[in-house]
């Protein structure tokens, strides 16, 4: 079919002319060429002839199979099974863009990913809120009021510390801010300690030796409480009620374990057996332990020195102000003066301190929540077990569910920038493999 | 006579007559169809079948934005290629369309079917399908290219080279 290059019509347009596929005008334009071009002619005639020749490839008819299977299908209304149909049909139906192009779909995607979201989204803000824990929220919150790092005098009105356990987790206002650099849910907290109440000139002339024995009293019970929330909220009302403070306070509350809170709180001395014996109202005491430290002679040795230091300044001051003498030896006598001065500031403290632990005995309240029992003694019941799967699978399935949305924000962006870039050559390739497939 | 784009319609409104009228009219050609690309006669009349039923199954989904023709055979078309994947064999056709033909399991045993037969198992596959679809089918430019979603220029110049190829083979120059 090679065709002289400066010939009017080239082969494929002849072709498509006996084809009838040839655009009008230009179709009439051949026919009135190839009445006249022998080599045209010569080109339509090959054409024809391979048609013809093409059409001696003949096949056998249909058996009458086919007309029952058929008709049958239609009479019955229900289609026999046509496997290969139905994949091809599903093929059609599952191509992309049959796909995008229905809104209907485009509405399914978009209630699957708001129900995937909220399903992520709901256990996340639920635990922000509260810490589901054997049935009970719990919700560990130690707040430290504004200006509470003022030192002063604890009392049952003015406690720098409030300590709130409460199933509604959300703050209440003036209740106090979580500290910017709260630890994380689950993790104990320590309060900040407050600093030693400062004693008072009197108080150091309440310990004279004609007081009696200086002793510093330490107590420690280990309480299991039958109600957690109240007991752990009593005891700092306990506290301030007999006129101490909490020093110290640790709050445990970690998922699949029971809650727990440590208090080191400083009770004043008379009030420390009226404290305990309402602390013990508060559980079951498992453990009560009770020490007493004379620290007399400490204190009698502590105010001997600081007598004898103040004596040895008294002098040093009489000396400087009375006698003169060589420069070097009045700078040594200042030297000494401020060294007697550091020492007797040191003893001052030691002396107050010790006063201070005299008077406010150091009381140690481990509380934790009967759930621990529970589950760490005997066996545990069937209905025990069944909650406890239930609780972890929901907490695996919440752990799911969030790891999904971290995954999906973490990957995502990049895995649609490059499914972008990716999907127009697969696409391309996809519809050659198709198109090589069909045939 | 109703054309064929308004027989199915008509079935779609649940006119019984109109299938029948459908299926009459393309009973052999689509079962040629199959006959001509697949090695055996049974399995050719299986997807005859399949072919149908599917247009059963599925004519409420049948929407006039083509002609009917160009439908039946894209579900045709569907089809052949399952088979073909199915059976692992399209890399293989070229070969099996050879072979066949001469034990004479294929189509009915004449030695210009023969060789024509020989003939388009060497061509292109791409351009063997345009020019069957044409030569046996007789689709015109549009329909072929609406089924193979190819361009109708696609299809001229695939369609002009095939032919080119076969005359090649059955007619060679001398």
């Amino acid at each position: 079919m090679e065709r002289n290059a400066q010939h009017a019509f080239d082969a494929e347009e002849v072709m498509a002319y006996l084809d009838g596929e040839l655009e009008a005008r230009r179709a009439a334009a051949l026919a009135a060429h190839l009445v006249s071009c022998s080599e045209c002619q010569e080109v339509a005639q090959g054409f024809r002839a391979l048609s013809e020749r093409m059409l001696s490839f003949e096949v056998e008819h249909p058996s009458a199979g086919l007309n029952e299977t058929v008709l049958a299908a239609l009479d019955s209304g229900k289609p026999a099974k046509a496997p290969a149909a139905g994949r091809a049909q599903d093929q059609r139906a599952w191509s992309w863009r049959s796909i995008l192009a229905r809104p209907r779909n485009w509405a399914i995607a978009c209630a699957v990913t708001v129900a995937a979201i909220a399903l992520a989204a709901i256990p996340i803000l639920r635990r922000e809120q509260s810490i589901p824990l054997n049935g009970r929220s719990f919700t560990d919150l130690v707040a430290l009021e504004p200006g509470a790092t003022k030192s002063r005098p604890p009392s049952a009105t003015s406690s720098g510390y409030k300590k709130r356990f409460r199933d509604d987790a959300v703050p209440v206002r003036g209740e106090g801010q979580i500290p910017a650099n709260a630890p994380a849910r689950g993790e104990g907290w320590d309060a900040p300690a407050p600093p030693p109440p400062p004693p008072s000139d009197g108080e150091e002339l309440k310990a004279p030796e004609s007081v009696g024995p200086m002793i510093v009293q330490t107590a420690s019970l280990t309480i299991l409480a039958t109600n957690y929330d109240e007991a752990s909220a009593a005891i700092e009302k306990l506290s301030a009620a007999h006129g101490g403070y909490v020093e110290k306070l640790d709050a445990k509350a970690q998922t699949g374990n029971a809650r727990e809170l440590s208090a080191s709180l400083r009770i004043p001395t008379k009030q420390l057996d009226g404290f305990l014996a309402d602390v013990r109202k508060l559980g079951h005491v498992e453990e009560e332990t009770r020490s007493n430290e004379e620290v007399s002679d400490q204190y009698v040795d502590l105010q001997a020195r600081l007598k004898s230091a103040r004596a040895t300044e008294q002098r040093l001051i009489e000396l400087l102000g009375t006698r003169t003498g060589k420069l070097e030896d009045v700078l040594e006598a200042e030297r000494e003066l401020a060294r007697i001065r550091g020492e007797i500031e040191g003893m001052q403290g030691q002396s107050a301190i010790l006063v201070h632990r005299v008077n406010y005995a150091t009381v140690q309240v481990d509380l934790s929540e009967e759930y621990r029992q529970v589950l760490g003694s005997g066996p545990i019941s069937t209905g025990t077990k069944i909650r406890n799967a239930a609780v972890e699978g929901f907490t695996n399935l919440e752990g799911g569910a969030v790891a999904l949305v971290v995954f999906v924000f973490a990957v995502g962006p990049s895995l649609l920038f490059w499914l972008a870039i990716l999907l127009v050559p697969a696409w391309f390739a996809w519809k050659r493999f198709r198109v090589r497939a069909q045939r | 006579m109703n054309s064929d784009d308004q027989l199915i319609l008509e079935f779609q409104q649940g006119a019984r007559e109109a299938f029948v009228e459908l299926f009459e009219r393309y009973r052999e050609p689509i079962y040629g169809f199959f006959r001509r690309r697949l090695d055996y006669p049974a399995r050719a009349e299986e997807l005859a079948q399949e072919c149908f039923l599917a247009l059963l199954q599925n004519v409420q989904r049948y929407e006039p934005r083509a002609s009917f023709r160009s439908y039946l055979y894209g579900i045709a078309i569907h089809l052949v290629a399952a088979e073909r994947r199915k059976a692992g064999r399209e890399v293989a056709e070229n070969e099996k369309l050879d072979s066949r033909a001469v034990e004479g399991s294929g189509a009915e045993n004449n030695d210009a079917g023969i060789w024509v037969r020989n003939a388009l198992g060497h061509l292109e596959p791409s351009e063997r399908e345009i020019l069957m679809l044409r030569e046996f089918e007789q689709l015109s430019y549009g329909e072929i290219g609406a089924i193979l979603r190819v361009p109708v220029n696609t299809v001229r110049s695939r369609l002009f080279r095939a032919r080119a190829a076969l005359k090649n083979q059955l007619m060679p120059v001398k």
